[in-house]
């Protein structure tokens, strides 16, 4: 295909790499010839303003919405339309949404169970092993019984967390995992995600949380109308920053 | 009305709740088909006399219910998958057979598969097999409808975190997406199988032997129309008593959030 870049070698290996990767939706663009590459333990972090197409690159990433150009890999593989490279990636690749999705009618133990029984054919009495010990990591080994609607906004997304860890992920995304949350509950949820990123989870994070993102983050990128318009580490995003557009951005923010 | 499920102590929790229900339920619905001779044949002329043949009846519209309604919710979910699949032909056979067969009289439907089917494909089934099969075809359109809304009814995000969790498409159905719409489509389902209780009268025009086809006997030979008829419709008041008693019993079970209580 003409006009689309070709992988230039590097000496740190990535675990996922875009080219010019690009989405619309009928008329509008949404994201905009995205290249950019993600290490292995690496947080990164994804800031703009709603409706810049962070969301949308960040649901590509595991083809929860599909490019219509450019390139993708992760882990080595392929992202289009051969369901096998689509099953190998998305077994590696970990999601947190921003509505938790949480199954509703399974109890927190069997949420965070049933993809290690289903995909990695992992046994029931092992699998819920491994899912009690991931619910007691996120603080949750005395609601492994209950099911979502017995839980608050908070202990859900802790939940969805471990539904994800259980699967042993190279690589987690989260999609504004805070936002919809009452802010007396942001804190538990961040406090799991810096827990994680110490541990050296790769982690690519969509978020309107800005301490969070200075705090722990090894790289912003910030998305303005589709484009990646800048990734820089937090000091020199936060406290050098030069372009207007998100100056203006951060100045928002402060108020 | 409240029924069987109010009947067990309150510190029982919902799930035994509802399987001793259910369990009691069906025990009452065998036991209504096999012992109903006893009471009526207790009943004065023109009741009395006739009980056996209306146990028989009875035992015969139950059945054709039964493997018609079992049929009937496995045709359901095949179409209303198939009015959901991806590959258009098979949304266009699932659309004919839901128009064909909800556009045409039930009654049109048993005299065609008893009647016309045997000329059509060499295959002569009995009047109960043909009723079966028409009844059971006829409430699978049905079906159909209320379980492609319940399955429409879950929220796209259950099918994106099953498959980004590495979940099949076939696996995602099965665990996820299946038993939250079950739920929901189990009222209408209910109605449906109902209705099919009361609709399988209509095996009478072919000879099958069943609850109506005794009734209308009885009162052939015994020009007494009131207490045949009070009675046979008693019968059918019970069997669709007890069967939303079952079916009652399964709603609560999956009532998880307890918001109907």
């Amino acid at each position: 295909m003409p006009g689309i870049p070709t992988p230039t070698p590097t000496t740190r290996p990535a675990l996922i790499e875009t080219w010019g990767v690009s989405k619309r939706f009928g008329e509008v663009t949404v994201v905009r010839d995205v290249t950019t590459r993600f290490f292995e333990g690496e947080v990164a972090v994804i800031v703009g303003a709603s409706g810049s197409g962070k969301s949308t690159f960040l649901r590509m990433l595991n083809r929860l919405e599909r490019h219509d150009a450019g390139r993708i890999m992760v882990d080595g593989i392929e992202l289009d339309d051969n369901t096998r490279h689509l099953d190998a990636i998305r077994r590696e690749v970990g999601m947190v949404f921003q509505q938790f999705n949480l199954f509703p009618h399974l109890t927190a133990l069997e949420n965070v169970s049933l993809a290690p029984r289903r995909v990695r054919g992992t046994s029931r009495a092992e699998a819920r092993r491994q899912a009690q010990e991931i619910l007691a990591r996120v603080g949750l080994a005395d609601h492994a019984h209950k099911h979502p609607f017995q839980l608050s906004g908070g202990q859900q997304q802790r939940v969805a967390i471990a539904r994800s860890l259980a699967m042993q992920p190279k690589v987690m995304l989260f999609d504004e995992p805070t936002s919809a949350l009452d802010p007396e509950m942001i804190n538990e949820v961040l406090d799991v995600m810096k827990d994680l990123a110490r541990s050296g989870m790769t982690m690519i994070v969509v978020t309107h949380e800005m301490r969070f993102a200075r705090e722990v983050g090894d790289r912003i990128l910030f998305f303005d109308h589709g484009c990646l318009l800048q990734e820089a580490p937090p000091d020199d995003f936060f406290d050098r920053q030069q372009h207007d557009r998100i100056r203006a951005f951060l100045g928002q923010l402060a108020h | 009305m409240t029924g069987l499920l109010a009947l067990w102590p309150s510190g029982w929790s919902r799930e035994r709740r509802t399987t001793a229900t259910i369990l009691l339920a069906s025990v009452l619905l065998v036991l209504v088909m096999w012992l109903i001779s006893k009471p009526l044949a207790l009943l004065p002329e023109p009741i009395g006399p006739a009980a056996d043949e209306f146990a028989a009846g009875t035992q015969v519209t139950v059945e054709l219910t039964l493997v018609a309604g079992i049929s009937g919710v496995l045709i359901g979910v095949l179409a209303a998958v198939a009015k959901l699949a991806p590959f258009a032909p098979i949304r266009w056979a699932a659309s004919l057979y839901v128009w064909a067969i909800r556009g045409t009289p039930l009654l049109v439907q048993v005299l065609f598969v008893f009647l016309a089917l045997p000329l059509i494909v060499p295959v002569q089934l009995t009047d109960f097999s043909s009723a079966a099969v028409a009844l059971g075809v006829n409430v699978g359109a049905y079906n159909a409808e209320a379980i492609r809304a319940g399955i429409l009814a879950i929220p796209r995000g259950q099918t994106e975190a099953a498959r980004s969790l590495g979940l099949s498409p076939v696996r995602t159905f099965l665990d996820i997406v299946f038993p939250q719409a079950f739920k929901i489509s189990l009222p209408p389902l209910v109605n449906n199988i109902v209705a099919l209780l009361k609709d399988s009268s209509l095996a009478y025009v072919i000879g099958v032997v069943e609850l109506s086809n005794i009734g209308n006997r009885v009162q052939a030979e015994t020009f007494r129309p009131v207490p045949v008829f009070l009675t046979t419709a008693s019968i059918y008041l019970v069997l669709t008593t007890v069967l939303t008693q079952i079916s009652g019993a399964i709603e609560a079970r999956l009532d998880i959030e307890q918001r109907s209580r």
